[in-house]
């Protein structure tokens, strides 16, 4: 009777993840064991040829490097930047973290186009930046600023921060604090205490916010083209290019490069994070 | 685990006057106590009494508004827990879920910088003393929670502290697994010669483990003093009421009979060792199990017989009196012969009756 009331439930959301999802990840994967065509979809004949053709290019190579540093490079920022910010919020009462939640959420509600463009305005040739330092005469030329990856990095972080902020906070907010009481009583400081209980108890928050963050930076794509110009495009730009280009197969099998990267840094960061050993309380 | 040096008469904790409020509320009221070395001593009330807060001014997670707390003579008041030399055993036990048995109690060593070889002996010696050395590769999560009191229990221990700081340790557990801890709890106390502050509001838990007790209500310390001293000559009605059941009686000193004191009540005569003037008003507690009831015609406060509850070992007996009612509890055994409705009389050693000091009568 239960069991037959979840699969009532469940079934409209697994019809239409099957419909919307499965069905078109699987014909897409179809696509991409496929010769391109220049008046079809693909062509007829089955080929590992784009696969292949991928992984042996240097080209793509230093694109999937780039890739992982901007990545990498969000990470790092985030959780240096967040972690801070993280626990001083966990540290407020109930009410004024809620609302100092709801301020770092703000930023969100702006589209991406709009902050990257935002950018633009401080970070191009005639920009507020070039120009400020240029008019202080700090700088004779402007500074290449806009169209590098730094600019991709920073536009990114600051647009992927707010997540990494809330699920560490929420993390710490419902951390018990006896633990912390526990390490005093048997004679850790405050910095040891924090490296010995605290930080470890954290790592669900850590672990997710840094999955959101990683995957994020994977799929985005606005900000990446605004700030990166030409010159620093990321795997998602190339699957942007090959479609334009009508090279579906192609695109196809960029995607499920893309998709095992991201399968496998998420296998990575749970590997080491290992978030599941602390939850469930110590009692 | 080598006995910690019980030298007799020393004072492990001392708390002199000591006050704390949060905001309005008044949680610690000038309290003072003095703990003597391998000793347990007990902080029993209802919740709110201000015995929770006590024992984490000790630990120094809360700091005093005013007095002192000194550990093992050293005054210790505006140190910070980790420079305190206690440990804790806090109710939820707040095991490190992600760390093993063997590294939650290595833990403490760890923080002491105790060399690798010695800490590992120490913690099996530890878990040893708990029965627990074969868990030690063990998940906290992986316990029951009997088993998770006592890694907390050995994690507590294998500092060797000054103080053993119990924050209802054993409220987690069922009650046949609580009376078991609490007999091993104080077999092992006693091994170690440990001194121990343990919080509780379980009155039979209290009087179980103690050398001393201190009933607490509302921030104020009620009553101090050994288990048996506690239950038998308590002091104020509420030290009478929260441990075990009490009958109150109110009346006039009418004459003295040497230490003894006959009180008038409403339902005739009682006596009692008191030396409380004649004349005086005064409030009279007893304890339900010092009441013998007999026939009707016997000497003793005249009572009726209102309703009978088998309670297995003992089977107490509801009784209407002239003075109001009354509580008997009887041996299983002397209980058979009685019946609803029946007139009886009441009667009790003198010795038994105990004048209460805030009995406005």
């Amino acid at each position: 009777m239960k069991t037959r009331w979840a699969l009532v439930l469940a079934a409209p959301p697994l019809a239409i993840a099957l419909a919307f999802f499965v069905v078109p990840v699987a014909y897409l994967f179809w696509v991409s064991l496929h010769q391109p065509s220049q008046s079809e979809l693909y062509g007829a004949a089955l080929t590992l040829g784009n696969y292949a053709g991928i992984l042996g290019d240097s080209f793509y190579l230093e694109i999937t490097r780039r890739t992982l540093g901007v990545a990498a490079a969000i990470l790092a920022l985030c959780l240096l930047v967040g972690y801070p910010v993280a626990y001083f919020v966990a540290l407020l009462p109930a009410r004024r973290r809620m609302l100092v939640t709801l301020l770092l959420l703000f930023p969100l509600m702006v589209s991406n186009v709009v902050r990257a463009y935002g950018w633009i305005a401080l970070l191009a040739r005639r920009g507020v930046i070039n120009a400020g330092l240029e008019g202080l005469g700090v700088i004779a030329a402007p500074l290449e600023l806009l169209y590098t990856t730094p600019a991709v990095v920073v536009g990114l972080m600051t647009i992927l921060l707010p997540y990494m902020v809330i699920s560490i906070a929420n993390t710490l907010a419902a951390l018990d604090r006896r633990y912390e009481e526990a390490a005093q009583a048997l004679g850790a400081g405050p910095l040891r205490t924090f490296l010995h209980v605290t930080l470890p108890l954290s790592m669900p928050g850590v672990a997710s916010g840094t999955l959101l963050v990683l995957l994020l930076t994977l799929s985005a794509y606005v900000t990446i083209t605004l700030l990166g110009g030409p010159r620093s495009k990321l795997l998602v730009s190339m699957i942007y290019d090959g479609v334009t280009a009508f090279q579906w197969p192609h695109a196809a099998a960029l995607s499920f490069i893309l998709l095992a990267l991201a399968l496998v840094l998420t296998g990575v960061i749970l590997g080491v994070l290992r978030p599941a050993r602390v939850q469930g309380t110590g009692r | 685990m080598s006995a910690l040096g019980s030298s007799a008469g020393e004072i492990d904790v001392r708390l002199t006057t000591v006050r704390k409020s949060f905001g309005p509320v008044l949680a610690v009221h000038d309290v003072d106590i003095e703990i003597p070395r391998g000793s347990i001593f007990s902080l029993l009330g209802p919740s709110g009494c201000g015995k929770t807060t006590t024992l984490r001014l000790i630990a120094g997670f809360e700091q005093p508004d005013a007095g002192e707390v000194y550990i093992r003579g050293d005054r210790v008041t505006a140190l910070p827990p980790y420079k305190r030399n206690f440990s804790m055993v806090f109710q939820s036990y707040a095991l490190f879920p992600h760390l093993s048995v063997a590294e939650n109690v290595a833990f403490g060593l760890r923080m002491r910088k105790t060399p690798r070889a010695e800490r590992s002996r120490a913690v099996t010696e530890a878990l040893d003393l708990v029965k627990l050395g074969a868990l030690a590769e063990r998940y906290p999560r992986q316990l029951s929670g009997g088993q998770q009191q006592r890694v907390a229990l050995a994690r507590a221990l294998v500092i060797k502290p000054a103080v053993l700081l119990l924050d209802e340790p054993l409220g987690a557990l069922d009650k046949m697994l609580r009376e078991e801890m609490q007999i091993e709890l104080r077999s092992l106390q006693q091994r170690l010669g440990i001194t121990a502050v343990f919080v509780t509001h379980d009155q039979e838990e209290a009087l179980t483990l103690s050398d001393r007790v201190a009933v607490m209500r509302n921030g104020v310390i009620e009553q101090v003093g050994p288990p048996r001293e506690i239950y038998d000559r308590p002091c104020t009605e509420f030290v009478a009421g929260f441990l075990g059941a009490s009958n109150f009686l109110d009346g006039t000193v009418a004459a003295r009979e040497g230490a003894t004191a006959i009180v008038e009540t409403a339902a005739g005569p009682i006596r009692l060792g008191a030396d409380a003037p004649v004349g005086a008003r005064v409030r009279v507690a007893v304890r339900p199990e010092r009441v013998r009831m007999r026939r009707d015609g016997a000497a003793g406060l005249p009572a009726r017989i209102r309703d009978i509850v088998y309670r297995g070992p003992v089977t107490h007996f509801y009784l209407d009196s002239a003075a109001g009612a009354l509580v008997c509890h009887q041996q299983a055994a002397d209980a058979g012969a009685w019946s609803v409705g029946d007139e009886v009389r009441c009667a009790w050693d003198p010795a038994s009756a105990v004048v209460l000091s805030d009995g406005r009568a």
